[in-house]
Parts: C-alpha cells; structure tokens; sequence
C-alpha cells in the first residue's frame, strides 16, 4: 500500500485539489470541480461526501468553514450559470449542484456526519442486526440486544409513563404533579442526551487522532464504540423528542 | 409512506395490546429495541406447562405503524403454538403478510426477536435447554 502524503494542515483545508484527472477541456490536470488551468466544470463522479469537499475523513470539521465552502460552491455550480453552456456541463452542474446540498446536510450534523462516516467505513448496522436474527434462528442461541437491558428496561417504562401523560393531555387533564415530574424527566433525558454527544466526541478524536493509514486492528475499535453510542443515542432521542411533544402547551 | 391495508388494520385495530405478570412462571417476557430508529417492543407469552401450547400472547410497541402491526400479528400469530412451532415463525412471513417495503423490514426483525426472546425468557425460567447441548461458557481466544 502507498503511503499518502497528507499534510497534518489538510485536516481544515478544503482541499479541492485532492482529486485530480486531467480536464476533459484543456487536458490539465483539474481539480474536483473545475479545471485548475481552465476553469471549467469537471464531471460529476460519484464520490463520497468528505471527498466531494476535498476533506478527510475525519469527524472533528469545522462547520462555519464548511458553511462557507458550500455557499461558495453553490454560486460556483448554480446551474443558471450553465444555461447556455454545453449540454454536459449544464447536465453536470445539476448534478453537482444536489451532491453539494446532500454532502452539506449530511457533513454539517454531528449524528449524520457519524452515522455516515460509519456507513461508507462499511458499517452496516440493520444488516448486522438481521445476520443476528437469522443466526439465532438457525443454531437457537439468544440473540443478543445490541444495548444494554437496563437501558431498554428504563425506555420501555419512560415510555410508559409518557403515554399516560399523552392521554391526560388529549382529554385536556393537566395533572400538575405529572407534569412536574415530567419536567424532571426532560432534564434527565437533556444531560443524558449531552453527555452522550460528549462520549462522541472523545470518539471522534480518537478517530481523528488515528494514522492515515492505521490497519483494522486499531479502526474497528473506534468504530464499534461510535456504533454503540449511534445505539444507544436513537432511543435517547426519541425520548426527548416525545417528551417535549407532552410538555407542549 | 404508505401503509398496506393489513397494516393500517392492525394500526388502528391491534390485537392483544397488554401486559402479563412478568414474575409468573408460566411467563416468558421478550423485551427488544430497533436501534436503527429507537423503537421498543415488548411481547409476553402465557405457556401451558404441560402441552407447552402458547395459550395467550400480549404486546406492547412504542414505534412506528409496522412495528406495531407486526408485533400485533406475532402476538395472533403465536397463539395455539407450541414454543417450539413459534420459533419456527420468520421476520419474513410477517413481511410478506404485511406486505411491507424494504425500508420497514427491521421492524418485522424486532416481532421476531421478540418472539424469540420472550420464548427464551420462558424457557430459563422452566429449566428448558435453549438448546439440546449445553454450551460451557469460554472466554473468546483473544483477537
Ligand atoms: S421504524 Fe423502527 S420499528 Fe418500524
């Protein structure tokens, strides 16, 4: 495997230059989106979103460069601009132009940046979960739940208890009792929610923190806790989400 | 997302929503999360010690509609089995019952990890081998 030479300053930088072909214009090399020697619009490739910034693959991105980067992009591919010009270049600027808008969704959301960082690291979690099913079909061993039972056990009867405070809601009983300890429970869920994205983040610099070109042995580890944080955090949400749905006047 | 008429029946209609006395040991309680989107299902079987014959089923669902249609359909699905004809019930029958999309088939997976786990769960209470041999625990060779 060739070592790639990654200045440690790229981490920040968009770095549009890091995909190079040579220009289907002028035959110069070309940079991700428009020829470095010509200008001109570069085909859409598939690519991946961190690629499609010139980032790397890293978590830690700082989201007010990334703001910029994109509004900058987005005048610079704004399909207007490519009216008049050639069909392919017009075609390409469409396409480019929708790669930006999901990159920039997905890379600016910490969960979503994760999630797929995980997913184009190969992470496959519903497949995961339904090899698991089918194992524990076939050899009759216990599937095992990929969060701890206490933490199912709390969702379940949380959830339980935020129905009950639908259902007085919907006939217009606003027990004050109840929604005290609801309030209580809201601010449970909040820090328990914030010390979560907290363990994120100490993940993330580990990850971040790893060679360009560590092996398996030292990614997996990494990845497996950031998957069982992902986990463990949708219920979490789903909880705050509900809660404050019941809180709502 | 448009729903199939089988699951908006069960939706708006669910079969035997409820709970059991978990503590009973006629009792198997299966209580599993989707962690692809947070829901939680939890599904209780009432088992006859002598036939073993599933005699009752409840559920329980915080999620989405196929979820809960799902485990509704587990829970009539179930009923008049014996565990071990249960066991034999796959996500992808309820799938095709259902008839749900392929974004929906992790919630078929949760009904049939219920119904497993609740099984399960009867089985260890009853001092029924999960399977015919009995497994020593090993620590896992070192990767
Ligand atoms: S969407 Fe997750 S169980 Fe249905």
């Amino acid at each position: 495997m060739s070592v790639t030479n990654k200045p440690e300053a790229a981490l920040q930088m968009f770095d549009e230059g890091a995909v190079t072909h040579a220009c289907w214009s002028c035959g110069d090399m070309r940079a991700a989106h428009f020829c470095q020697s010509c200008g001109k619009l570069q085909p859409a490739l598939p690519t991946d979103y961190f690629t499609f910034f010139g980032l790397p693959r890293k978590l830690n991105v700082d989201v007010a460069a990334l703001e910029n980067e994109f509004y900058k992009l987005s005048r610079k591919l704004h399909p207007d601009l490519y009216a008049r010009a050639a069909g392919q270049e017009r075609q390409w600027s469409l396409e480019k132009s929708s790669q930006l808008n999901d990159a920039y969704r997905t890379l600016r959301d910490p969960i979503a940046r994760t999630g797929y960082l995980l997913k184009i690291e190969g992470v496959q979690l519903e497949e995961q979960s339904k090899a698991a099913t089918d194992k524990a079909r076939q050899t009759g061993e216990e599937k095992k739940q990929v969060i701890p039972p206490e933490l199912l056990e709390e969702v379940f009867e949380l959830n339980m208890q935020l129905e009950e405070a639908r259902i007085n809601k919907k006939m217009g009983e606003r027990d004050p009792e109840l929604l005290r300890e609801m309030e209580g429970t809201r601010n449970d869920l909040q820090a328990k929610h914030d010390a979560l994205m907290d363990e994120l983040h100490g993940y993330w610099n580990e990850w971040d923190a790893l060679p360009e070109d560590a092996d398996e042995s030292l990614r997996k580890p990494v990845r497996d806790k950031m998957v069982g944080l992902l986990n463990r955090r949708s219920y979490i949400r789903n909880l705050v989400r509900d809660v404050n749905e019941v809180l709502e006047a | 997302m448009a729903y199939s008429d089988k699951v908006l029946d069960h939706y708006t209609n669910p079969r035997n929503v409820g709970s059991m006395d978990k503590n009973s040991q006629a009792v198997g309680t299966g209580l599993v999360g989707a962690p692809e989107c947070g829901d939680v299902m939890k599904l209780q079987i009432q088992v006859n010690p002598q036939t073993k014959v599933i005699e009752d089923a409840k559920f329980k669902t915080f999620g989405c509609g196929s979820a809960i249609a799902s485990s509704s359909l587990a829970t009539e699905w179930v009923k008049g089995k014996t565990v071990d004809e249960a066991l034999s019930i796959k996500n992808t029958d309820i799938v095709r019952e259902l008839s749900l999309p392929p974004v929906k088939i992790h919630c078929s997976v949760l009904a049939e990890d219920a119904i497993r786990a609740a099984i399960g769960d009867w089985k260890k209470k009853n001092g029924v081998a999960a399977q015919a041999e009995a497994h020593a625990p090993m620590a896992k060779a070192g990767d």
